[in-house]
């Protein structure tokens, strides 16, 4: 990111706002992973449904968790499996996406397009149930689903991109040189498309949380340990004898993230000026 | 004197950018009669296009400020319409060609449809005389099947057929005024000579003012009896083609003409291509606007702006004309 | 019409639609659960088991079985349902009609309210009311589409909120009671999508709205509502159909599975809801299989419907 860029982030309002609740929920998420934060999520602390108080600050669930404990815990899965399906599924989609584009027209490139327009035509819950389905219960097959349908759009952007870049000159030097084709993609290429990965990066993330939410509670996403999804699937038994604190927090927080990760890629996309090549 | 067809009273055009705004059109005055073509010429970001658009009140409403004490088609002013009664004008009083035919035209939308909508609008009529109409500007522009061109789609249509239609729909309410901009620029040569030639034939016969708007001297030569030269926003001479072709006033001017070939063989060779470039808009040297880029330069001419001298028959914005 | 566009069309699709159905062959019938030790008592013999694998089909070869899924999606003679014993064909033709009762008015109202408010925001680009429809556009991609659903059971259906619909459930006999059931699916279904088409639907005619044509247009006296309404609609009508006819299966099915689920909806939805959660492999392969093929299709028939619309594409 060059600083005229930085510049153009901070003179908008919303783009910095955005970023700091992002970086807010990245040291909650921090601070759960090396133990400050969170640790008492699956202890039972009170009695069922307590009502909000210093103690409980959002009440407590059906078995009497602390709904704050699990909250903040819920915080740290969240961005692992924002940040796992996003690194994934980026590095996978830049690698079909470089392949395609660099050799565009081939056997190749027809390929991965083919590859692309299939997992693109699996309507995406079926798909992540049908890979649970071959897992069967395998914890990671909901990150799976994520990242083998998510690389699809990367993988355009990136081949539209490299297509692109490739008719420049300075790529033609590196040919006239001699470098190897693939060489030229990682070493004159791809550093020119890294801003365009950060702001689709951040679209995958706002993706990657927004469907965890979705999948567990279909009862196909975290397995192990406590996940806003799981709140919100414990909370819509709840709201109707009118225990709100699950709802409340895990709702709230959820829209707060991706407000944030929204705001940020709309201020980054007009930052960099990549609105182009993202559509 | 009869009333000019097209009358441009001191127009300025002003781009608001951040705090500070600059001129791309610095009241400019000037008018055409009725049956006259009128070139206006300058290099690429002059001002010209702005011009154009300005008259017709194109410019978007946010962003940019348009002034100007009047802005008369036969001696009624336009200047302040807004709305339908300013949509009424258009098409009807005051026809534009532009540029580039490839994309000036609807593409999912026969041109039998999008001219009759323009005759529809302004004339009304039943639908059969309409489509009498269409057939008859296509038949007016030369072409021998004006029915397969109203059935057409523009994509079906070479470039200088397409702009052949754009004449059509400009002349098809017969307005007192068409302005061109660029009309030949992205075609070739021969094509260029049968554009030309047929909106020099529509001026005669429907007694059109035209503004051509043009890079290329050789066809403002051609088809022109008057010729405005701007630069920077504004006006450096105005006179008529003959006089600047054999003596140009303006230092500008001359060094416009010397960039073709024929001519400057026949005058002494000042600069063969004027070097340096045009300011961007807001980055205007003080006085004369060429000052910087001009052979005769003095110390007055970085001190003041040099006024057009109307009075003149040959009018010029220069301290020390040629 | 085109016919070689049409034919160059239709075999695009093939492969598409056989790699789709080799996804699904894939993930649920090669790689999926082995059915032999349900169906068989305590220690069976060797010979049952071989006798039950061969029933199954288990022991044929990878590509005949393969043959065999595409038969039953080409046949529609699915099997009958792991759960209820029921013929999958049947459940299908019972529970879609539901689920497109359920889906389409929300549908229909979020594409329309989208193509206006991006209408809107375009005409307006840069202006307060862009502003403002571009903000409230973030704002409703934000929320959850469980958020959403269980945000307006609260409001609209339990006594702490107006009480006014049902909490859940689907006794649909008249207009009237269609009305009260699908009012707040419906509502869900438009504000999760909103956002989303609003966006998408501004960034289209905020381009078309650039285009020299439109000035050319302006420049003839056309007034505003010819502009948007005949040049730039027609124009933009390829990406707007594109986006309907793409988010048609997806709305169906990913709609119908959270709204059905939630609402205890019997539809398509909630079919195969019940069917991930008991394993159901003859209910969900046939409906992860037929959704593609469907979509597949889809695409094919817009490409086509690309050529009636525009002029360009058919005749080359
Ligand atoms: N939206 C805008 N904001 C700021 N400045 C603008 C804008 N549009 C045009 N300009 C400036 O106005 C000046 C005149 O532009 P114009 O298009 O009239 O040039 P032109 O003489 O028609 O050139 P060409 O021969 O290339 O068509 C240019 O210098 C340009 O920088
Ligand atoms: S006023 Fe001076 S600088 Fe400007 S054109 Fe005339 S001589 Fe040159
Ligand atoms: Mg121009």
């Amino acid at each position: 990111m060059t600083g005229t860029t930085w510049q153009r982030l901070k003179s908008d309002p919303l783009g910095v706002g955005g970023l700091c609740v992002v970086v807010l929920f990245a040291l909650v998420a921090l601070c759960v992973w090396s133990g400050l934060l969170g640790q008492g999520w699956s202890e039972v602390s009170g009695e069922r449904w307590e009502n909000a108080s210093s103690d409980h600050w959002f009440g407590t669930n059906l078995l009497g968790q602390d709904i704050l404990q699990r909250t903040l815990f819920g915080t740290a899965t969240a961005f692992e499996v924002g940040l796992i399906v996003t690194a994934c599924s980026t590095i996978l989609g830049t690698l079909m996406g470089a392949l395609a584009g660099w050799y565009s027209h081939s056997w190749l490139d027809e390929l991965v397009l083919w590859l692309k327009g299939v997992l693109d035509s699996i309507p995406f819950y079926l798909f992540a149930a049908a890979v649970a389905f071959a897992l069967q219960g395998n914890p990671w097959a909901m990150h799976l689903a994520m990242i083998v349908t998510f690389w699809t759009t990367t993988a355009r952007i990136i081949r539209g991109e490299v297509m692109r870049i490739k008719e420049r000159e300075f790529i033609e030097a590196a040919r006239a040189i001699g470098l190897p084709g693939l060489v030229t993609v990682f070493r004159h290429v791809l550093p020119n498309t890294f801003h365009i990965l950060l702001v689709q990066g951040s679209i995958v993330f706002v993706a990657a949380i927004n469907t965890e939410v979705i999948l567990s509670f279909l009862g196909l996403g975290i397995q192990d340990g406590v996940s806003w999804g799981l709140m919100l699937a414990e909370s819509s038994q709840e709201v109707l004898a009118g225990h709100f604190g699950n709802f409340a927090a895990a709702g709230g927080s959820l829209f707060l993230l991706l407000m944030g990760f929204n705001l940020l890629a709309d201020a980054l996309q007009d930052a960099l000026d990549t609105r182009r090549a993202i559509r | 004197m009869s009333t000019p067809a097209l009358a441009v009273h001191d127009l300025s055009v002003r781009f608001k950018t951040g705090a500070d705004s600059r001129h791309a059109v610095d009241g400019i005055s000037f008018s055409i009669d009725a049956g006259e073509a009128t070139a206006l010429v300058g290099e690429s970001g002059c001002g010209k296009t702005i011009t154009a658009l300005a008259i017709l009140g194109l410019l978007p409403d946010s962003g940019v400020h348009v002034e100007s004490s009047a802005i008369e088609i036969n001696g009624r002013d336009i200047s302040g319409l807004t709305g339908s009664r300013r949509r009424e004008v258009l098409g009807r009083d005051i026809a534009m060609i532009f540029q580039n035919p490839g994309t000036a035209l609807d593409p999912v939308f026969t041109l039998g449809r999008q001219i009759s909508a323009v005759y529809a609008r302004h004339c009304g009529g039943g639908k059969e005389h309409i489509r009498q109409k269409v057939i008859e500007s296509l038949e007016a522009v030369g072409f021998s099947q004006p029915q397969d061109i109203a059935a057409a789609y523009p994509h079906q249509l070479s470039g200088g057929m397409r702009q052949l239609a754009m004449i059509a729909m400009a002349t098809v309410c017969k307005p007192a005024v068409i302005i061109a901009d660029e009309p030949t620029t992205s075609l070739d040569n021969s094509t260029r000579a049968v554009i030309l030639q047929q909106l020099e034939r529509l001026r005669t016969l429907h007694q059109t003012a035209i503004l051509l708007v043009s890079h290329d001297l050789a066809t403002v030569r051609q088809s022109c009896q008057k010729v405005m030269v701007m630069y920077c926003g504004r006006l450096l001479e105005k006179t008529d083609c003959e006089s600047l072709f054999s003596h140009a006033r303006h230092p500008y001017s001359a060094g416009l003409l010397s960039c073709i070939p024929q001519i400057s063989d026949t005058r002494p060779a000042m600069i063969n291509s004027i070097p340096g470039q045009v300011p961007a808009a807001g980055e205007f040297p003080p006085g004369c606007h060429f000052a910087p880029r001009c052979p005769r330069v003095e110390s007055m001419c970085n001190q003041s702006v040099p006024a057009l001298d109307t009075d003149k028959q040959q009018a010029v914005a220069c301290f020390r004309p040629l | 019409m085109n016919r070689r566009y049409i034919t160059r069309r239709v075999l695009y699709g093939i492969p598409l639609i056989l790699g789709v159905t080799f996804v699904s062959f894939l993930l649920m019938v090669y790689f999926g659960p082995d059915k032999t030790y349900e169906l068989l008592g305590k220690n069976p013999t060797t010979e049952q088991i071989s006798e039950v694998r061969r029933a199954l089909g288990y022991d044929r070869a990878f590509l005949l079985r393969y043959g065999d899924y595409l038969r039953e999606l080409v046949t529609l003679d699915l099997g009958l349902s792991d759960s209820s014993g029921e013929p999958v064909s049947v459940i299908l033709k019972r529970t879609l009609p539901v689920s497109i009762a359920l889906v389409l008015p929300g549908f229909i109202l979020g594409n329309l309210m989208g193509l206006a408010l991006g209408l809107l925001a375009a005409w307006y680009r840069g202006k307060w009311l862009d502003k403002l429809v571009m903000s409230a556009s973030v704002v409703g991609m934000s929320v959850s589409f469980l958020v959403i659903i269980i945000g307006l059971q609260i409001l609209l259906c339990t006594p702490y909120g107006l009480n006014l619909f049902p909490v859940r459930g689907w006794q649909v006999h008249d207009l009237g009671s269609y009305l009260y059931y699908v009012t707040v699916p419906t509502l869900a279904l438009v504000l999760v999508t909103l956002g989303y088409n609003t966006r998408f639907y501004r960034a289209v005619m905020v381009e078309e709205i650039e285009r020299d044509h439109i000035r050319t247009a302006q420049a003839y006296g056309a007034s505003p509502r010819e502009l948007l309404f005949r040049h730039v609609l027609k124009n933009s009508l390829i990406p707007v159909l594109t986006r309907i006819m793409f988010s048609v299966p997806f709305v169906v099915i990913s709609g119908s599975l959270l709204l059905e689920s939630y609402f205890g909806i019997p539809g398509i939805g909630l079919v195969t809801f019940n069917a991930i959660t008991s394993g159901d492999q003859p209910i969900l392969k046939a409906v992860v299989g037929l959704t593609g093929v469907l979509f597949v299709l889809a695409l094919t028939v817009n490409d086509m419907l690309y050529s009636l619309v525009d002029p360009r594409v058919a005749k080359p």
